[in-house]
């Protein structure tokens, strides 16, 4: 099964923006949703002050919030 | 609900643009740019119109440069650049912030059932509820919000709603004042920073030192960091320990210092205030005064028991006055979670020049283009004992103080109880005082969880708090009593309290 790669940006920047909540939200996901993502950290993501950054399958997204991060993985998975 | 709140993202980001133009340079020239990045014509809006959100980032960059609210942004940067700090109180209500929560008092809801006692209309004192469209209505303008009808409602049918910062001030101390903006009152207030990260509005804020300190760190003035043992996995719960010491470093602080090694000296100084205290009278009681925001509720709210709280200093102190003998030019700043350490620092006779909590911190690596994540980590362990550490942590000061009498008075019965929260604290010293608990020791928190619960910490205190008691397990030793500096220090002499300068 092909997971879906979902990169949290971790560095200090995103971090003081609330990256933290975003990886909270991830690992709080229904067990039958979370074994389908790939949840990998970053240390940056070149978009810092936009933050918090995610990259998923690639593409760059920033100004993150958990909410909108849920719409995105139940969209793509 | 996320931690990390559009009003905090905004207050974090003035921070971190503060902190990079003052690295850079060029703040008194731009300072004014940071209303066009904040918060920009496309928005996202949160107030009426791009005009508002610029007068309340206005309040919050002046309090942000530790300067009157009234001043341009110009002029407070300027100022800030020079050193200057306005001598206004830590904690300051933004008045462009405010929303001036329009809030009734007494509710009714659609729980009221227009019954046949309408105990309601009849506990009213001043005549103010009738009923209109099947259902009790409260006329504001005889309502004098003194509670009865809700009392006396069967179906509690009547609810109280009250303004987030006034429900989170266990001290009575914010209200609303004529225009409904909130107020201060200073003499009940003792920058806990409750109000702070309640406020829905972000319209209460700390006066911060980022720009000062930079400065400081900029020239030629050795400064020293002191840090609070809660700053574990603050940064990231990956982030070691030695990368933060590094990153400390590479920012320009000259050496850094945990505060935990002076919680150990106040560990044992304690201990034996706490002996003292119960030779002299068995019946006596002793709290502790580490936390500034539970010693001054003291203070201001239950005075009669003031000479109960322990004249031992703070870590914070206590590590800062090490730093001082060693190095009489050094220039001491401490980095906690905690917004009133930064009124007791005013009033610790020179001893602590800045305080800085862990969100400023950031803030500032963020504005020098440190990245913690990919900063190399250090070889390092801690210099303080496990209990040292375990300051952090409510129950914490408790456990070391037992930990340690029962190493150097192995007679000594201590009968603990703590307390988390003001209000907390307030009840159970009442019931110390009165008889109904017994305890001959009491450590107060003003914060839930103790300092890993503190207003200016970024993670979670469910994790930090076992974060910091591993890093604490890894110490060198478990009690006080066997960090054998701290030993050596107190042998020399000398006391270790209130009157330290």
């Amino acid at each position: 099964m092909q997971k879906l790669v979902l990169e949290i940006c971790v560095g200090t920047s995103c971090h003081l923006l609330g990256s933290q909540d975003l990886i909270q939200m991830v690992e709080n996901l229904p067990a039958e949703i979370k074994y389908k993502i790939d949840l990998q950290g970053a240390t940056c993501l070149g978009a810092c002050g936009k933050g918090p950054n995610i990259r998923v399958n690639g593409t760059v997204l920033s100004n993150m919030t958990p909410e909108q991060l849920k719409q995105i993985i139940c969209d793509t998975i | 609900m996320s931690q990390v709140t559009e009003v905090v993202k905004i207050r974090r980001k003035v921070f971190a643009e503060l902190a990079r133009m003052a690295y850079t340079g060029t703040l008194e020239k731009d300072v004014s740019t940071i209303l066009n990045t904040v918060v920009t014509e496309e928005g996202p809006r949160y107030r009426c119109c791009v005009h508002k959100e610029r007068a309340v980032l206005h309040n919050r960059i002046n309090l942000a440069l530790s300067q009157p609210m009234t001043i341009s942004i110009a002029e407070a940067a300027s100022a800030a650049l020079q050193g200057n700090r306005s001598t206004m109180p830590v904690m300051n209500v933004l008045p462009e912030a405010c929303d001036q929560c329009p809030i009734d008092k007494f509710l009714v809801t659609d729980a009221c059932r227009n019954c046949i006692a309408h105990n309601c209309m009849a506990a009213c004192p001043k005549k103010a509820i009738n009923v209109v469209l099947n259902r009790a209505y409260i006329d504001k303008n005889k309502c004098v919000e003194c509670g009865l009808c809700k009392k006396s409602c069967e179906y509690g049918a009547i609810i109280e709603i009250s303004r987030p910062c006034e429900r989170a001030c266990d001290l009575g101390a914010i209200k609303a004042g004529a225009d409904r903006r909130a107020v201060i009152d200073y003499e009940k207030c003792v920058q806990c920073g409750a109000c702070k990260t309640t406020c829905p509005f972000g319209a209460v804020g700390d006066k911060s030192i980022i720009v000062q300190l930079i400065q400081s760190l900029k020239s030629a003035k050795r400064v020293y960091a002191i840090l609070a043992p809660a700053f574990i996995g603050q940064f990231g719960f990956k982030v070691k320990p030695g990368q933060v010491i590094n990153a400390l470093k590479q920012m320009g602080f000259y050496d850094v210092y945990e505060a935990s090694f002076g919680a150990d000296l106040v560990t044992m100084a304690e201990g034996r205030e706490l002996a003292e205290t119960l030779d002299q009278d068995p019946k006596s009681f002793l709290t502790t005064s580490c936390c500034p925001a539970f010693a001054g509720m003291v203070k201001k709210h239950m005075p009669e028991i003031a000479d109960h709280v322990s004249t031992t200093v703070s870590p914070m102190v206590a590590t800062g006055k090490i730093i001082l003998d060693k190095d009489p030019e050094a220039m001491t700043v401490f980095i906690g979670p905690c917004v009133a350490k930064k009124a007791e620092a005013e009033d610790a006779n020179g001893i602590i020049d800045y305080v800085l909590t862990f969100e400023e911190l950031a803030a500032m690596m963020v504005g020098a283009g440190i990245n913690l994540a990919e900063v190399e980590a250090v070889d390092y362990h801690t210099t303080a004992s496990r209990d040292g550490n375990g300051f952090a942590c409510a129950g914490g000061v408790t456990r070391s103080v037992i930990d340690t009498a029962a190493v150097v008075a192995p007679g000594l019965k201590i009968d603990a109880q703590h307390g988390e929260g003001l209000g907390d604290c307030k009840k159970i010293l009442q019931q110390i005082r009165s008889g109904q608990i017994s305890a001959n020791f009491f450590e107060g928190m003003a914060c839930v969880g103790g300092c890993v619960g503190g207003p200016s910490t970024m993670a979670d205190q469910r994790v930090t708090g076992k974060l910091v008691a591993n890093f604490a397990a890894e110490a060198f030793a478990g009690e006080s009593v066997q960090n054998k500096p701290v030993v050596e220090l107190l042998a020399k002499g000398g006391h270790w309290h209130r009157t330290l300068s």
